[in-house]
């Protein structure tokens, strides 16, 4: 990886995604590809949900990034549905700030921990929650309700 | 019109992707509970998100721009079926159309996973994930309604049977079929998906002994529902004149069509007149100022 490609991408992770403002891209598994030429920077990154209302804001500050870590060169970044977002790709350290927002990273189980207390006595209330990679759940434990990240998977 | 008729299948899915979203989007805020409220635009945003990605996908051979594909076009241009631009009526025909357009389009996504057509295929793979929840979501209705109280499940029955001729006409056949099944852009034609889209409808409704359903004519009551001791319900025909889906016949224990199809027209550009307000509403910002973005 030469220097640039290295900038580059310690630019990527600091782009926060703008409705989980605690995680970067680089923790959600949104870049997918970083190409260097002399002339030019192509990033390829991955939508988590294709109608997430928040693409064109990322990827303008994605491509602002960009273009700060690598002054003088062309700086595309674009969006693809090549490969399959899955939430297989957030990392470690994604699903703990997942976890310090208050939202349940996701799981293939069905009870996910509650965020605030850990108790594993919680409900789905609903599957549909306030962006479309969020559901609804409910903590019988310490009674609150609180947010789950949707698990995608391709099976 | 583009010639290519790679363009006229991703306009056809993507128009049914973007005026089912613009449809269910009017539910925001109106639906009677908060969860279901959530539930319905969230799916409108997924329907609306799909058929971003396959009018960028139609834009890149078309030479138009996504947006001008999806809000720039005349009426008689949109490919979609006509059931797609059916008004919401009530919760009953909204869940009833959801769970007959979700099935439809789960089967036409799995074909399409087998196009030679790569950017469709592997959009397709990514779309088919999310639409998982949509299925799960329509089905859940599906089950609480059927099973019952009697009303909610008359009232779906009823719904189910307006709704299921013109969604049958979401396979209606593309004017340009023959050359898309030629070179597998298209994997399997509209007629098979159809076949095995009635299959999988016609045995969920028999699982909950509503099959009458695929009996009933266009617009037609099932007849009443009756609960039985058991406490599911039966359907008891309540009108002197045999009830049917004229393009419907059960031969040897399965439904088939047997061709025609009610709202038929859809894929060419023929529409309702429950289109035009819809279209009006739609592309008013973008006709008011070209080019708009924000």
């Amino acid at each position: 990886m030469n220097e640039i490609e290295t900038a580059v991408r310690d630019a990527l992770a600091h782009v926060k995604d703008p409705e989980i403002p605690v995680c970067t891209i680089t923790q959600l598994g949104l870049v997918e590809r970083v190409e260097v030429t002399d002339e030019a920077v192509d990033v390829t990154l991955l939508p988590t949900f294709v109608g997430c209302p928040a693409l064109e804001e990322i990827r303008v500050d994605a491509e602002r990034a960009v273009a700060d870590a690598a002054p003088g060169r062309h700086v595309t970044v674009r969006f693809t549905l090549e490969v399959p977002w899955t939430t297989d790709r957030i990392t470690e350290e994604g699903r703990e700030a997942l976890r310090t927002f208050g939202i349940a990273p996701p799981l293939l189980q069905i009870k996910l921990p509650c965020p605030n207390c850990g108790s594993l006595d919680t409900t789905l209330e609903a599957p549909f929650g306030p962006t479309p990679c969020r559901t609804i759940r409910y903590c019988n434990a310490c009674r609150n309700p609180f947010e789950g990240f949707k698990t995608k998977k391709e099976h | 019109m583009s010639p290519d008729p790679r363009v006229g299948l991703l306009l056809s899915i993507a128009d049914d992707e973007l005026v089912m979203g613009h449809r269910l989007s009017e539910w925001t805020g109106w639906v009677p509970y908060v969860e279901e409220d959530l539930a319905m635009s969230s799916i409108a945003q997924d329907e609306i998100g799909h058929a971003r990605a396959l009018y960028e996908i139609a834009a890149a051979i078309d030479g138009r721009t996504p947006d001008e594909l999806a809000l720039g076009r005349a009426m008689p241009d949109y490919t979609h079926a006509v059931i797609c631009e059916r008004p919401n009526r009530d919760y009953a025909y909204t869940a009833a159309r959801h769970y007959l357009y979700d099935t439809a389009d789960s089967e036409r996504l799995e074909a399409l996973t087998a196009s030679t057509f790569k950017e469709l295929a592997e959009a397709v793979r990514v779309l088919r994930i999310e639409e998982r929840y949509h299925l799960d979501h329509a089905r859940a209705w599906f089950r609480r309604l059927a099973s019952g109280p009697v009303e909610a499940r008359q009232r779906y029955a009823d719904a189910l049977a307006g709704a299921l001729p013109e969604a049958m006409a979401l396979f209606e056949p593309l004017p340009d079929e023959e050359a898309l099944l030629a070179d597998e852009t298209l994997p399997l034609s509209n007629s098979t998906m159809l076949s095995a889209w009635l299959e999988r409808v016609g045995g969920d409704l028999e699982d909950v002994g509503l099959e009458r359903v695929l009996e009933a004519g266009d617009e037609a009551s099932v007849g009443e529902v009756l609960p039985t001791s058991s406490g599911t319900s039966e359907v008891v025909e309540t009108t002197g004149k045999p009830l049917r889906v004229p393009e419907l016949d059960r031969r040897d224990g399965r439904w088939v069509h047997v061709g025609g199809f009610s709202g038929a027209g859809g894929r060419s550009g023929t529409h309702s007149e429950d289109f035009a307000p819809l279209w009006e509403e739609m592309t008013a910002l973008h006709r008011a100022h070209p080019g708009a973005r924000w």
